[in-house]
């Protein structure tokens, strides 16, 4: 009796282990295909430029902003500089704006309005402000890292529209943090980028839906040019179409400083 | 005369640019009308503004320089009409070398950390546009200097020498009144006011310094700055009377900015040495002064955005002056003077609504300015505002005080394109 029970112990303590370890892997697997994907959507090549057409509809209207971005690693993964020219419309046209996105969270931006030549800093407590804007905020630009939530799979062998996707769901390990409360992505399993997120609120209501609309290659490196935000409660959609798309272009880290922000660099403005 | 027909022939000019591929035009129409709701201001007409503005800017990148400029074209009815233009930018930008980038021409200049306080900003700024309600940009008044920064691989140093003076604008009295010391009261139509500049002369040219590195995030600037007060600050005896003059000046100062407790922080100082009262006994001539701020600036919520900054500035050579004041029978200032602003900022509907507010209280002076304003864009070419200005003070001899008789309230559409 007592050689039975202790098989049983044995037995259930390794089934427990595999149940806890299978579910480690799946959490693991979850979080690393969320940083592969990361990776693909945000650090594309060691640097990047683009001119970015993004259309803003609301009950019927249309606004346009059109805009040069610079992107360059720092490190893969982790901190980026990101330079942005403004074209249109006209009250914002020349204008520049900078990011030193930090991995640790603080990131500091800047904005130069040259009308009266003025640098200001921006506080960037807040990231989910909009962007100019739009139904992206700051952090659906530059990114939220992927140790900012907990990732779990929900679909190893998910379907969207053919193609063969992972399923993951993201809970943000700060319970304050109320950009989202729960986040489901769909991976592209050829090239990891994301083609669907759908972010939720406490009440489990749908708030944002993003979109990979058109995926293609650009300068070599798969890549989403034409991508959508709809804000569902609001109504209100923005669809971003980036063209002229180059990597490793080989800018050079000064750009990024108030000197280039005064002086925006023609040579990478279109 | 003349002017009307430099103006007809910059169009004719303009118009006769041919569309290169590398020249780019656009600009906007805007129409600004405002009136004021005090009764018995003494100004020349009882609008703030009503006019219409044209401003062009073109810009031409070539393969070593660029060119930018900006032109204005203003009808002004507010009084007996005129037609008015300024050259707002006209500048050329280029690089020697890796160190050297030089602006040339009339450009806007700016500096320094406040919010709509200036203390090393000792650039020339326009508050006939900046009390009725024109564009933020308007404040700034454009100075004909050169301006070279360099670049040495350790912060950089910027040089700007402004050959011919170039004061603020301030209120002459016909759109809105302001307290003439001469006169002892707030004044309005038959004072309009416009003191002799310094003599053109080389030595009397204005120079203007900084040097700025990042410390860590923050960023740190020394300053350096030789002219004159931009107001006139001081007087002198002719045979017709007393004159204003702009006396000259000396400004040392430093500031540090960056992020911190959530938000950004700014804190700067200055010293105004005033040149030609050095002992502080010259009542013509202003004394000299140290002056403060400190500001903080964070997002409260959601597109809501706050700051608040708070100036102390003190006289030296006190005692003197209050004795002097007092034989004169004039207002006497604190020794002290203390000021406080907010600006609070709120975006709604996807940025299409902007509602702001600036306030300036100085609880020494008693005296308040307030600024609000709501503005829509309608579309992405067409943006309408709606905007307020209200001063209040104990005395009309101070800072916000004797713009008292001015409130003022306006509308404002702008058509880019």
């Amino acid at each position: 009796m007592k050689r039975k029970h202790l098989h049983l112990v044995i037995g259930m303590a390794v089934i427990a282990l595999v149940i806890l370890m299978s579910g480690i892997a799946a959490a693991q697997d979850a979080k690393e295909i969320m940083k592969k994907s990361h990776m693909a959507y945000y650090y594309a090549g060691d640097d990047g430029q683009v001119e970015v057409n993004m259309r803003l509809f609301k009950g019927g209207r249309e606004r346009t902003r059109e805009f040069s971005m610079l992107r360059i690693d720092i490190e893969e993964g982790g901190n980026q500089k990101y330079y942005t020219y403004f074209k249109k419309p006209s009250d914002v046209s020349r204008m520049s704006f900078m990011v030193h996105k930090q991995s640790d969270g603080n990131d500091a931006r800047w904005i130069y309005v040259p009308a009266v030549d003025l640098i200001k800093p921006i506080s960037a407590d807040d990231k989910n402000s909009s962007f100019v804007g739009s139904d992206f905020s700051y952090e659906d630009v530059s990114g939220r890292h992927w140790n900012e939530d907990n990732h779990t799979m929900v679909n190893a062998d998910g379907n969207l529209d053919g193609k063969a996707v992972f399923v993951i769901e993201s809970i943000p390990k700060d319970e304050g943090y109320d950009g989202f409360a729960k986040k489901v992505t769909y991976i592209d399993k050829e090239n990891f980028l994301p083609l669907k997120e759908e972010y939720y609120n406490k009440n489990g209501e749908l708030i944002k839906l993003f979109k990979a609309e058109k995926i293609e290659e650009a300068d070599g490196i798969m890549t989403v040019t034409v991508r959508s935000m709809e804000n569902v409660k609001k109504e209100t959609k923005t669809i971003v179409e980036f063209n002229d798309i180059e990597y490793n272009v080989g800018l050079d880290e000064s750009i990024f400083t108030e000197r280039y922000l005064k002086n925006p660099p023609r040579k990478y403005i279109k | 005369m003349l002017k009307r027909n430099i103006l007809i022939l910059t169009i004719m000019m303009l118009m006769a640019v041919p569309l290169h591929a590398e020249l780019y035009i656009d600009g906007f129409l805007q129409g600004l009308y405002g009136g004021r709701l005090d009764e018995n201001n003494p100004t020349a007409t009882e609008f703030t503004a009503s006019e219409t503005r044209m401003q062009l800017r073109a810009e031409h990148f070539g393969n070593v320089a660029e060119f930018f400029g900006r032109l204005d074209f203003v009808y002004d009815g507010s009084d007996s009409a005129r037609y008015d233009w300024e050259l707002r930018e006209g500048y050329m930008k280029f690089r020697l070398g890796r160190m050297f980038d030089f602006k040339i021409g009339r450009q806007i200049l700016t500096w320094g950390t406040g919010d709509l306080i200036f203390i090393n900003d000792v650039f020339a700024k326009d508050y006939r546009s900046f009390f009725v309600g024109r564009d933020d940009q308007y404040l700034k008044a454009p100075q004909n200097a050169i301006r070279m920064t360099v670049y040495p691989g350790f912060g950089d140093f910027s040089f700007v020498w402004t050959p011919r003076f170039e004061p603020n604008r301030l209120p002459t009295g016909r759109n809105l009144s302001y307290f003439n010391p001469f006169a002892g009261k707030i004044v309005g139509e038959g004072y309009y006011f416009d003191p002799p500049r310094p003599e053109a002369k080389f030595e009397n040219g204005e120079f203007a310094f900084r040097f700025q590195e990042r410390l860590g995030t923050f960023n740190a600037a020394l300053y350096f700055y030789k002219g004159f007060y931009k107001n006139p600050m001081g007087a002198v005896m002719t045979p017709d009377g007393p004159m204003a003059v702009y006396p000259e000046l000396n400004v040392y100062g430093a500031s540090l900015r960056g992020m911190g407790l959530g938000g950004v922080l700014w804190i700067e100082g200055g010293y105004f040495d005033s040149r030609e009262d050095q002992d502080g006994d010259n009542p013509m001539m202003p004394n000299s002064s140290v002056t403060g701020l400190i500001g903080y600036e964070r997002q409260v919520a959601t597109n809501l955005t706050a700051n608040i900054q708070w100036q102390a500035d003190m006289m030296l050579d006190y005692d003197t002056y209050e004795e002097q004041q007092i034989a004169a029978g004039a207002y006497v200032r604190d020794e002290v003077r203390h000021l406080l602003t907010s600006r609070v900022t709120k975006k709604l509907y996807q940025e299409l609504v902007t509602v702001s507010g600036f306030v300036f209280y100085s609880p020494t002076d008693e005296d308040i300015y307030a600024r609000a304003s709501v503005e829509y864009k309608y579309t992405d070419e067409l943006i309408l505002a709606l905007g307020g200005n209200f001063f209040h003070g104990e005395s009309s001899a101070t800072d916000f005080g004797q713009f008292g008789l001015n409130d003022n309230v306006y509308i404002k559409a702008t058509y880019g394109f």
